[in-house]
This record gives C-alpha cells, structure tokens and sequence, in this order.
C-alpha cells in the first residue's frame, strides 16, 4: 500500500517541473539568437570598417556557422514548445495567464533585441558591451523610450494586478527591498571610491543594471526555491 | 510553519496545479506553502481552511506550546 507521504508527488507534478525547465530552455534558446545575431552584426560591421571586398570562404564559413546555430536554437524552441503543448499539463489560470505575457514579452523584446543587435547598437566606438552608452538613431532612441517608459509599465501594472499571487508578491517586495539597499549603499561607495581615484567615474547605467540583476536574481530564488 | 496541505491535497489526488487553481494562485505558491517556505496570508488560510472543510489549526502548525502550559 503506498504511503500518503510518496503519493504527495504526483505524476502531473512531476511533468509540470519538466514543463518548467523546457520553459528555461526555450528562453535561453531565445537570447542565444539574439547574441549570435549581435555577433553576426557585429562581424559584419568589422568587415565594413577594415574596407574589406567581398565575403571570402572563411566569412561564408563562419556566418554560416553563426546562422547554422541560430537555426538549430530555433528549432529547439519550437521542439520544446511542441512538447510542453503535447503533455496536456494542467496549469493554475494565473499561470496560463502568466505564460501567455510571458510569450508576448519575450517577443517583443526579442525584437527589441534583434533590432539593436543587428543595427550595431549593442556597440559604441568598437566597444562591445551590453552597457554601451553610445549614440543610437533618434527613432530608434524614441521606439526604445516608449517601449520602457509607455508600453513595460502598462504590462507591469496589468502582472501586478492579474497575474501575480501573493507569494510571488512577496518575492517581488524582497527582491525589490534588497536591491533597493545594494544600490543606496553602491552608489556612494563607488562615487567615494571615484574621489579617491581608485574607481572610475560613477556611471548610472551599470549601477542600474546592479540594482535591476540583484531585484531579479532574489525574486526568482524567493518564488522557485 | 508546518502544515497537512500536502498530505490533505494526496488524499484528493490532486497535483500541485489543481490545488492551485482551486485556490487561484500558482503552483510555485502552493509549493511554497507545503515546504514551509512561505506562510500564506490570513485571507488565503482561511480559504484553504474552506476548501479542505477543516480549521486552520488542523491544517497549520505554527508549533507555540505555550497555550499547552496554561
């Protein structure tokens, strides 16, 4: 006779953890494509600047190899979407909800992402690095300005009102808590450091990006621990 | 805090999912409460209280003996 405590795993919690880690990989499939397009951009633009001629068989070989990985991420994605869809989990109506946003944001940020990427954005002065404060096109700057400042809060305000549960807001209200003290104490470390000369003048973007990583990083380790 | 939500939820058959839908909240919160890694908020203790038929003190453990010492 089995124990009520080894029934309290079920075979449909089982498949929900599955369900949950092909989502994982789904999403880093999808910033795969997005690098590798940055780094087709970024290969291409190189060429560009050295005035090189046409495409030799090594840059056939190697943008090849960048589209052959690209393909293969996205076939993955489709196979693990194929999958998650086929396995007929019951999922909670915040979570479908959630799923759902989930899919619309990634989209739209994927092509947010594919548009820096393959504009060069991502570089400034052939300096790659995802806190390049670089100029960009105004339209480009504005698309991005409306995206963040209009579109991101009006989601938020949508998730925090239909999707979240109280755990999660709980984890939301932690992780917000301790990033909000990693950056009232960061930022002057860094700016007494700075008139000390052993730093760098202080900069906002990756202090921003600190503070938003640190929010992050706490909020999924509360709700998915 | 401990808790029988687990054990209560077997006795149902129902998966993580189902309790969560029953409660409207998501599988992470319902896994959350049955580890006794997060302690479910007055309102939603009192619905699972609800949903299972049983006083919150039958379903939730917060394991102060002093009452017993009175």
């Amino acid at each position: 006779m089995t124990n009520l405590k080894e029934r309290t795993m079920t075979d449909a919690d089982n498949m929900a953890n599955n369900n949950g880690l092909r989502r994982l990989w789904m999403m880093f499939s999808g910033i795969g494509i997005i690098m590798i397009s940055g780094a087709i951009s970024g290969y291409l633009s190189q060429r560009d600047a050295q005035g090189d001629g046409p495409l030799t068989t090594l840059d056939v070989s190697i943008l090849g190899l960048f589209a052959a990985v690209i393909l293969v991420l996205a076939f993955a994605i489709w196979r693990l979407f194929q999958q998650t869809k086929q396995s007929g989990e019951r999922v909670p109506r915040r979570e479908r909800l959630n799923n759902r946003i989930i899919w619309g944001c990634g989209i739209f940020g994927g092509i947010i992402g594919l548009t820096l990427a393959l504009t060069g954005n991502m570089e400034a002065a052939n300096e790659p690095s995802p806190f390049a404060s670089g100029p960009m096109s105004p339209m480009l700057a504005l698309i991005l300005a409306v995206a963040i400042g209009v579109v991101l809060p009006a989601i938020t305000f949508y998730w925090h009102k239909h999707v979240v549960d109280e755990q999660e807001d709980a984890a939301y209200r932690a992780g917000a808590l301790i990033a909000i003290y990693a950056f009232w104490f960061g930022a002057p470390v860094w700016w007494f450091l700075w008139r000390g000369g052993i730093l760098p003048q202080p900069d906002g973007v990756p202090l921003y990006f600190m503070t938003a990583f640190i929010a992050l990083i706490v909020w999924f380790w509360k709700k998915y621990r | 805090m401990k808790n029988q939500l687990k054990v209560l939820r077997a006795m149902r058959s129902w998966s993580q999912a189902d309790l969560g839908e029953h409660l409207d909240v998501s599988r992470q919160a319902v896994n959350a409460i049955e580890t006794g890694k997060y302690d479910p908020s007055l309102p939603l203790a009192f619905k699972i209280s609800r949903l299972f038929a049983l006083p919150i003190e039958e379903i939730f453990d917060d394991e102060f003996e002093g009452a017993h010492n009175d």
